[in-house]
């Protein structure tokens, strides 16, 4: 099996920084929907 | 629909196929024809997931159903972004490295070919019958409002984009997705802006999330524990944890091991971009299916001020006015409207004197007291739809935010939303039938067949097959036309009956190194007819089982048995 070049991650030093911010992401849009509900029900 | 209308959706679909046909040229062999010879930047691959997932249903059912059930839809797409990571970690380097034209490819090679077979077998059944009916399901909706015909609109639905997909193949259906998702993006925005223009003076969307809330429409985190905190509701749809570990579960297998979405992301240049591609559909997705679902609350909140009909799919009130029920119907018609004229006059003082938050509050809980009153007639009108002697359909949530476009927006905007449905239609399908051609001949034919073939004559074969499945789903299309508007649910139930299954056996893959082919096999034929088993009760109500859930017991259930059987079996039987 051919083995990809490893290449540059854009951004990030690491890819699990990327992983970290898509997580963190969906945490912060489930928090906000969350206040979102509280606030206008 | 107006002639300027026509015109614009006329010259919007010709323009996209001729931009097809352009941007399609690539290499006769086969890595042109399904992988656009890896060519594809990130951005590109980043809409062609967006378009392959955001299919004409999306854009026509979302705002529906926020209008009818509120906004807890969004929580069906919480586990996406972490599906996309898991993705990102282990599937996308595999299928990368083995440069293999499908995911089921890889299966044989740490299986056996008959688990390859039987799961890329269970791809082409569950995705060549999904397909049929998603043309059919908005080519009724919208033969139903506007009138067509519906063989017509199951061609422009799902013929016309055949002519690129099959010339130009992978990078034909890459550059039209990319174009159809900035005018998707770019008529859905509109319409937003149109509904607040359409508001009252003094309604902006600050009133707008406040009616939407009095009325339980914001209901955007919702727990699926009963009132009284009586235990996990198990048959609710859309709720956190459904939303998070049956969505995980559903779009790991749907990106994962779908051959119309991994055929997108093994089109990009290198595993940079394909990962790129994917991690930043894991962030944009659930925004965006928010402000989709908002769409619907802003028409809520428009039809607060404005006359709503008794029933958005016409058709069916045609069919009560031809049945026992048409003097009811003349009857109940004139007291709504009586009741809908009363209720409009109030609604803009109501508006105008709300200046303050506390005020606005109790102007939107006065208009919801009025909505109550309507919520009692259009009842009415369902009860008499669910009637056997009239065999009507009585969910009129698809037909809701097409209704208000026709209604209220400006000629040529109607003709371009109407072209935003089919391209998101198109963009989805296109995807599909590329990636039901390259199983069939890579998977299938070229695995089967004893005769070594030319690279022209495979590339030929390809476009044959691609015209093939087009031909046959439109075939499917047409005899879907009889299920009705419980179409749309039969796509998510038919992909929730195999995705599970195919999920099981991909994981045991990647992550179970000890387990071989014949053990995972076996689990996977059991677990597929348990599944189907299943689905039947939960249709009938013998089992209530959000549909959701059965991604994660096929998954989890192929992945536990076979994993006892290999403790049966001395070694690994194909490793």
């Amino acid at each position: 099996m051919d083995q990809e070049p490893e290449e540059k991650v854009p951004l990030f030093k690491k890819w699990s920084r990327w992983y970290i911010l898509v997580a963190g992401f969906l945490l912060l849009n489930i928090i906000l929907f969350y206040f979102l509900t509280k606030h206008f029900s | 629909m107006s002639w300027p209308d026509w015109i614009v959706l006329v010259l919007t679909l010709l323009g996209m196929i001729a931009y097809g046909l352009y941007k399609g040229r690539t290499s006769r062999d086969l890595d042109g024809y399904f992988l656009s010879n890896r060519m594809v930047p990130w951005y590109m691959v980043l809409l062609g997931i967006m378009g392959t997932q955001a299919s004409a249903v999306t854009f026509l059912s979302a705002p529906g159903q926020a209008y009818t059930d509120g906004m807890r839809f969004v929580q069906y797409y919480f586990g996406l972004p972490l599906a996309m990571i898991v993705l990102c970690v282990s599937f996308v380097p595999v299928f990368r490295r083995l440069k293999i034209y499908t995911a089921y490819e890889y299966l044989e090679q740490r299986f056996d070919l008959r688990t390859r077979t039987f799961t890329s077998g269970l791809f082409l059944l569950q995705r060549g019958l999904s397909t049929g009916i998603s043309i059919a399901a908005p080519s009724i909706i919208l033969s139903s409002l506007l009138g067509w015909n519906i063989f017509w609109a199951n061609i422009m639905m799902g013929g016309l984009l055949i002519i690129y997909t099959v010339m130009g193949g992978a990078k034909a259906v890459a550059y039209t997705q990319q174009l159809q998702m900035i005018i998707i993006f770019g008529g859905m925005t509109v319409a937003g802006f149109m509904v607040i223009h359409r508001l009252p003076a003094g309604v902006g969307l600050s009133e707008v999330l406040h009616i939407g809330g009095k009325a339980g429409k914001l209901n955007i985190i919702t727990t699926g524990i009963r009132p009284g905190g009586k235990g996990f509701d198990w048959n609710d749809r859309y709720n956190m944890f459904s939303g998070v570990i049956g969505g995980f579960f559903l779009a790991l297998s749907y990106f994962g091991t779908d051959q119309s979405q991994v055929g997108r992301y093994l089109t990009a240049r290198s595993l940079t971009e394909s990962r790129l591609g994917l991690l930043l559909n894991g962030l944009v997705k659930v925004p965006m299916q928010f402000l989709i679902l908002l769409l619907g609350v802003l028409v809520f909140a428009f039809y607060q001020f404005n006359r709503e009909p008794v029933f958005f799919n016409q058709s069916q009130l045609d069919l009560l006015a031809h049945s026992k029920y048409k003097d009811s119907l003349v009857r109940l018609t004139r007291q709504y409207e009586a009741a809908e004229t009363s209720r409009l006059a109030a609604a803009p003082s109501i508006a105008a004197n709300a200046a303050t938050p506390a005020d606005r509050s109790k102007a939107a809980a006065r208009l919801l007291a009025a909505e109550q009153q309507k919520t009692d007639y259009k009842m009415t009108v369902r009860r008499w739809l669910d009637d056997k002697d009239v065999g009507g359909d009585s969910n009129d949530t698809n037909y809701i935010f097409l209704r208000f476009v026709t209604d209220y927006l400006p000629i040529g905007l109607v003709g371009l939303l109407i072209a935003v449905i089919v391209l998101a239609a198109w963009g989805s399908i296109a995807a599909t039938l590329n990636s039901l051609s390259s199983c069939t001949i890579v998977d299938f034919h070229r695995r089967f067949s004893n005769r070594p073939m030319s690279t022209e004559k495979e590339y030929q074969l390809s476009r044959l097959y691609t015209l093939l499945w087009g031909i046959f789903c439109i075939a499917m299309a047409q005899l879907a036309y009889n299920i009705g508007n419980s179409l749309i649910e039969a796509v998510n139930v038919l992909g929730s009956m195999f995705y599970g299954v195919i999920l099981g056996i991909f994981l045991v893959a990647f992550y179970r190194k000890r387990t071989g082919g014949k053990a995972v096999f076996i689990s996977a034929v059991i677990v597929e007819v348990a599944v189907i088993f299943f689905t039947i009760l939960s249709r009938q109500g013998v089992v209530k089982l959000s549909f959701l859930w059965f991604n994660v017991i096929g998954a989890a259930g192929v992945v536990v048995l076979s994993e006892g059987l290999q403790v049966f079996m001395k070694k690994p039987s194909a490793a």
